[in-house]
């Protein structure tokens, strides 16, 4: 396969704005300033959303929409549209755009980053706002015929609802030429073998081959958002995180809160808790790439294989250092704000010892993996050149995570946008150019010896730190009050790509407003890309490689 | 929040119809027509049940069915270690017409639910089900959730319920196990009449809700009716 | 009928038994066909529910069924009275007698491709029923009606996962069938006749000793070509990995077989599995010397089991190692590459066979 150079960056594009310089480049689109803690906010009017974007994206180099977020205030709608840029991902800026109590209208901005469109869909549904120009506004996550907009203020929890299980339609019927040509409408799931969780796909058929297909999500939505509205800071949030990406990410999961909520409440986290923090992703992240290649060999493969026992008992082992670390196997609530909860398990030898064993054996299995899975002919046979996700494509989805990486975008916010102690060690991130299904496995198989790197010199750190400088936690207040109308976005790199979290504190010790990027929830908007024309196996191995875990879909 | 819903609703009545309707099908699942006309206990037709529900027991076959996060365990359980197949019930099988027992592993929301009651209807009788974690008992940590059924129990009959969340790989093994034991030992699980079922869109009672949805619901569509205030 | 020196087994029933005429016959034919199904039934008895999953297992570092009864053994009959006592679920819109029909044609197609194996001696018997003309014909003939109850049950299914397993499975049959049958050809050339015990009886020479062993001129060795093309073709004939894609559990669910429950899916089941066997019966016949083997002629049975076993064993770690092909390239591999590698096969063993002779 080709290895080319990922495209360097433009350097145009990587200029720095000052917020000012932004402002002049925007003229009158800014009606007001709103600035977040992490970023400068424009407000501006509700009709001009495309303009605006449009001006950032081509002239400024904000060409990643990271998410958008919806929320109510007393006396306004209020969508945020938080761009990045994927060369460096610290060059960030919020674009607000109010919308009317009453008559909450806004305008879409699907046309600018095709990634807006589930994004919208989803502010629709939980908040009601309405996008005007959207291409096909419906609920994404609730079912359709859902009263009320839960997220919003006025929205009564006991009323009672109804769910429908409908036949689904062929949406190509109308398209036959003639009474000969003929497509199948089938359904995939929400009970599969092959769509891990209950996702669904509408797929329309044409013999074996793939015309159309719709994923359609929604069916774990656990509102996990709301979850999190109901919590305290201090304590009552953390444990829901895990239950996000619960394929044993959840470290990292706990990160992407504990970072965005101490950037919100200025709270220093002490170095050797850093370092715990990094190792205990770092296995985090070996576990769910291995649960990756478990079930990609499970969709490809067929059954129980060989290939899936290999990877689930790597993961075994994993979560076994987890467990001593942690207390837990899948959901480990061990970060707190401001550190962690306890220190390394007693006697540290031990478990440092542990750690190098698996360290140790770990290249051993790689290799067994490399000779039952990548090298295998039928295997490279089935994935490479299939699924094609091309770059500007996966940049414009706002696909990030192994998928971005598999595509040659050269994005991880471990080097980009360092947090914890990942500047100070000596790792790469990996890129493969491919774009393929075989190349997002490659870009997590060897994301998994980067793991492995990482976690090495992490142990030899925290093996060497003076005892009496083992401070795990910061002194943080019993109850955290972050200032009102403080508002954050903070990403983390997680197993998936980037899980940001955007809060807004309103004075109280229970944020106001708790959004969630999930990386998975864009990833999977670009599956119809990689799918259609397809044959029925490739959509199921790209979906594979997609490596969604649909509690982060549907949050 | 919490103050506004409270855990054990006033309303007592939804809990005892529910708990009385569950009565009724007692034992329905095991007793045969022929078993009626033989009249109360021959040797031959309960040493029969013995030996059937012995095989019942001890060869299972599961359905490949993921929810959420416990269906990561779910995959450790028949994985290497735990190898759930040691105990004949480790087979997964992917469509519910050849599945035995049911293994629900994680949080059931209202989209998810009727599409669950379908697939529960798919398979053959005797069934069981396993509720696995704390969210198929109550709706576990998403108990307050504005779309999470409080517990799986709401629309299928659970014969074992495994608290944890998740639950240990040794947790739903255990399970499992006494599930097999129970079903070898003849123990009937009570059928279930559930409070959420699947009805024609024009049976519900023409409430203000259904008026509001007329037009975007065809008459013989499949619904399902959640009653939020008064679940549990 | 036979040749002078076997005595069929249906012969030695009568024999034995000391029953005349006609009817003698038919019921002497009868108790031996009964006799060797139920033989290979037994076989798949304890393929299905036990041998495959503890095959699989130690593939995968697992122990598998070690709870009811010794080594699990129990499971047999527990999995089986299990399943047939299920409720039978009959889908709305089915092709009624198409959709009954289907699960008993399949394990019937396999089981009637073994009355023409000869399956060697145990002792006095000769397990082997019938030996026409056109023995290896035959047995292709009926092993490939196992494509047609696919289609049925497909079709008759009323569900469109298995309808697409139907298809894909008419479309690999035909891909794969002409191969196979091609290949084969090629080991009538030498053996010179279509009769099963006269293939087996051509493979019983010395093709060279080394170091005081006697390795028999089975087809295998003579040409080894042919074998492994045989090999590959019938393993997407019986529809295994790295060719299962009628069935493609994660792809389409189950296939064919997605509707069926109880009985019905005990049937498709068992005929999975006796169709494996009948594959590894025909490679036994065609490529390894039927029967033969060390030690006297009478044990020859317990080598044609070995080998059959041997070849299920085979399909088990194909199963757990290979990853399954996309239908258009299994399409493309039976076509562009099989067909023509087999027809090359086929030339070169007519032209050497005709040099040589």
């Amino acid at each position: 396969m080709s290895l080319e150079a990922p495209d360097t960056p433009d350097t145009d594009a990587a200029d720095e704005h000052t917020p000012d310089e932004l402002a002049a480049l925007l003229g009158d689109l800014v009606v007001d300033r709103d600035d977040h803690l992490n970023a400068p906010g424009f407000v501006i009017r509700p009709d001009t959303v495309q303009e605006t974007l449009s001006v950032l994206k081509e002239q400024a180099g904000y060409d990643h929409l990271s998410v958008v977020t919806a929320q109510e205030y007393e006396n306004r709608y209020e969508s945020i549209y938080h761009l990045k840029k994927f060369d460096d991902p610290t060059q960030e800026v919020s674009v607000v755009v109010p919308a009317d109590t009453d008559d909450p209208v806004s305008e879409s901005a699907e046309p600018v980053f095709r990634t807006a469109d589930w994004h919208e869909r989803e502010a629709y549904d939980l908040m009601g706002i309405e996008y005007d120009d959207h291409p096909d506004l419906r609920r994404i996550l609730l079912p359709e015929t859902w009263q009320g907009h839960p997220l919003s203020m006025d929205y009564d929890k006991d009323r009672p609802q109804i769910a429908t299980l409908p036949e689904h339609a062929n949406p190509l019927e109308d398209h036959h030429k003639d009474a000969k040509s003929d497509t199948m409408f089938l359904n995939i799931g929400p009970h599969h073998p092959a769509t891990h969780g209950v996702l669904h796909l509408k797929t329309t058929l044409d013999g074996e081959q793939v015309v159309d297909v719709e994923p359609d999500i929604g069916y774990l939505h656990r509102c996990e958002e709301q979850m999190a509205q109901n919590g305290t800071y201090r304590h009552q949030i953390m444990p829901y995180p895990d239950r996000w990406d619960y394929i044993s990410a959840g470290l990292l999961n706990e990160w992407a809160y504990a970072r965005a909520a101490e950037d919100l409440a200025d709270i220093e986290v002490p170095e050797y808790a850093q370092v715990i923090r990094t190792m205990g992703a770092e296995m985090c992240r070996i576990a769910a790439h291995m649960l990756a290649l478990a079930t990609f060999a499970l969709d490809v493969n067929g059954d129980f294989t060989a290939t899936f026992m290999y990877a689930i008992n790597d993961r075994e082992r994993v979560q076994n250092l987890l467990e001593d670390l942690t207390g837990q196997r899948l959901m480990f609530n061990y970060f707190r704000l401001g550190g962690v909860v306890w220190d390394l398990p007693k006697p540290r030898e031990e478990f440092f010892s542990k750690t190098r064993d698996f360290l140790d054996q770990l290249p051993g299995s790689i290799e067994e993996y490399h000779n039952l899975v990548t090298a295998n002919e039928i295997f490279q046979m089935r994935t490479i050149d299939t699924g094609i996700l091309p770059p500007d494509v996966a940049k414009d989805y706002g696909a990030t995570g192994p998928v971005a990486r598999g595509s040659g975008v050269d994005y991880d916010l471990r080097r980009d946008d360092p947090y914890g102690y990942y500047d100070e060690l000596d790792w790469d991130v990996v890129t493969e150019a491919g774009c393929d299904n075989y190349s997002r496995l490659l870009v997590r198989m060897r994301e998994v010896e980067e793991s492995a790197k990482i976690i090495g010199q992490c142990v030899d750190l925290l093996e060497d730190w003076p005892e009496d400088e083992r401070t795990i936690q910061a002194n943080v207040p019993r109850t955290l009050r972050p200032d009102d109308d403080a508002e954050i976005y903070r990403a983390v790199e997680a197993a998936k790509g980037e899980l940001g979290i955007y809060m807004r504190a309103d004075g109280t010790d229970k944020p106001a407003r708790f959004k969630i990027r999930s990386p998975c929830f864009s990833n999977l908007q670009t599956l119809p890309e990689m799918a259609n024309g397809e044959y029925i196996p490739d959509v199921i191995a790209a979906l594979g490689s997609l490596d969604i875990v649909l509690g982060e879909v549907d949050r | 929040m919490s103050s506004e819903q409270p855990f054990i609703t006033d309303e007592s009545s939804v809990v005892t119809e529910t708990r009385d309707s569950r009565m009724e099908g007692q034992g329905a699942r095991f007793n045969s027509r022929l078993r009626e006309a033989f009249g109360s206990s021959p040797f031959i037709l309960t040493k029969f049940d013995k030996f059937l529900n012995w095989c019942r027991g001890s060869s299972m076959f599961m359905l490949q069915f993921g929810i959420a996060c416990c269906s990561i365990e779910m995959m450790h359980t028949y994985a290497v270690k735990h190898d759930l197949d040691r105990f004949g019930s480790g087979v997964p099988r992917a469509s519910p017409r050849q599945a035995d027992v049911m293994i629900v592993p994680g949080t059931i929301v209202s989209k998810f639910a009727p599409r669950m009651k379908r697939v529960y209807d798919q398979m053959p009788e005797p069934k069981f089900v396993v509720g696995m974690g704390s969210c198929t008992i109550s709706g576990g940590p998403f108990q307050e959730g504005y779309n999470v059924i409080k517990g799986a129990e709401e629309v299928i009959p659970i014969d074992i319920h495994v608290p944890g969340c998740p639950p240990r790989p040794e947790a739903l093994v255990y399970g499992v196990v006494k599930l097999q034991e129970r079903v070898a030992n003849g123990e009937a699980a009570p059928v279930t009449v559930k409070p959420y079922e699947l009805e024609e869109f024009s049976d519900l009672e023409r409430d203000e809700l259904v008026e509001t949805l007329a037009d975007e619901i065809e008459d013989d569509e499949l619904v399902m009716r959640y009653n939020f205030a008064d679940s549990p | 009928m036979g040749t002078a020196s076997v005595q069929l087994f249906p012969e030695f029933i009568a024999e034995t038994l000391g029953l005349p005429g006609v009817i003698g016959e038919v019921v002497a034919a009868l108790i031996a066909a009964a006799v060797v199904g139920n033989v290979v039934l037994a076989f798949t008895g304890v393929a299905g529910p036990w041998a495959k999953r503890k095959i699989t297992a130690a593939f995968t570092d697992r122990i598998a069924v070690n709870r009811v009864g010794p080594f699990g053994l129990l499971i047999i009959p527990a999995s089986a009275v299990q399943l047939l006592a299920k409720e039978l679920i009959v889908p709305e819109g089915v092709d009624r007698p198409t959709w009954d029909l289907a699960p008993i044609v399949l394990p019937a197609s396999a089981l009637l491709g073994f009355s023409v194996i000869p399956m060697g001696r145990l002792g006095p018997i000769n397990f082997h029923l019938a030996d026409p003309e056109v023995g290896l014909a035959l047995v292709f003939a009926f092993a490939s009606i196992a494509s047609v109850s696919l289609v049925m049950a497909g079709y008759a299914s009323n569900n469109k996962y298995s309808m697409l397993g139907g298809l894909r499975a008419v479309a690999q049959n035909l891909a794969y069938e002409i191969p196979l049958i091609v290949t084969a050809m090629s080991v009538v050339i030498f053996a010179g006749t279509l009769r099963m015990s006269g293939i087996v009886a051509a493979q019983e020479t010395v093709l060279f000793s080394v170091a005081g062993f006697d390795i028999p001129s089975w087809y295998a060795f003579v040409n080894p070509f042919a074998f492994v093309l045989f090999l590959t073709a019938n393993m997407a004939e019986i529809g295994r990995n790295p060719f299962d894609i009628p069935e493609a559990p994660t792809e389409i669910v189950a296939g064919y077989q997605t509707e069926y429950s109880s009985a019905y899916f005990v049937l498709f089941y068992l005929g999975e599995f006796v169709h494996v066997f009948l594959g590894g019966a025909i490679i036994a016949v065609t490529f390894l010397g039927g029967a033969a083997g060390p030690g006297p002629e009478s044990i020859g049975f317990l080598w044609f089991v070995v080998k059959i076993w041997g070849f299920f064993l085979f399909t088990q770690w194909a199963r757990s190692a290979l990853p399954r092909v996309r239908i258009d390239q299994l399409i493309e591999i039976g076509w562009k590459g099989m067909l023509v590698l087999s027809f090359a096969n086929l030339v070169l063993t007519a032209v050497i066979v005709g040099v040589i002779a």
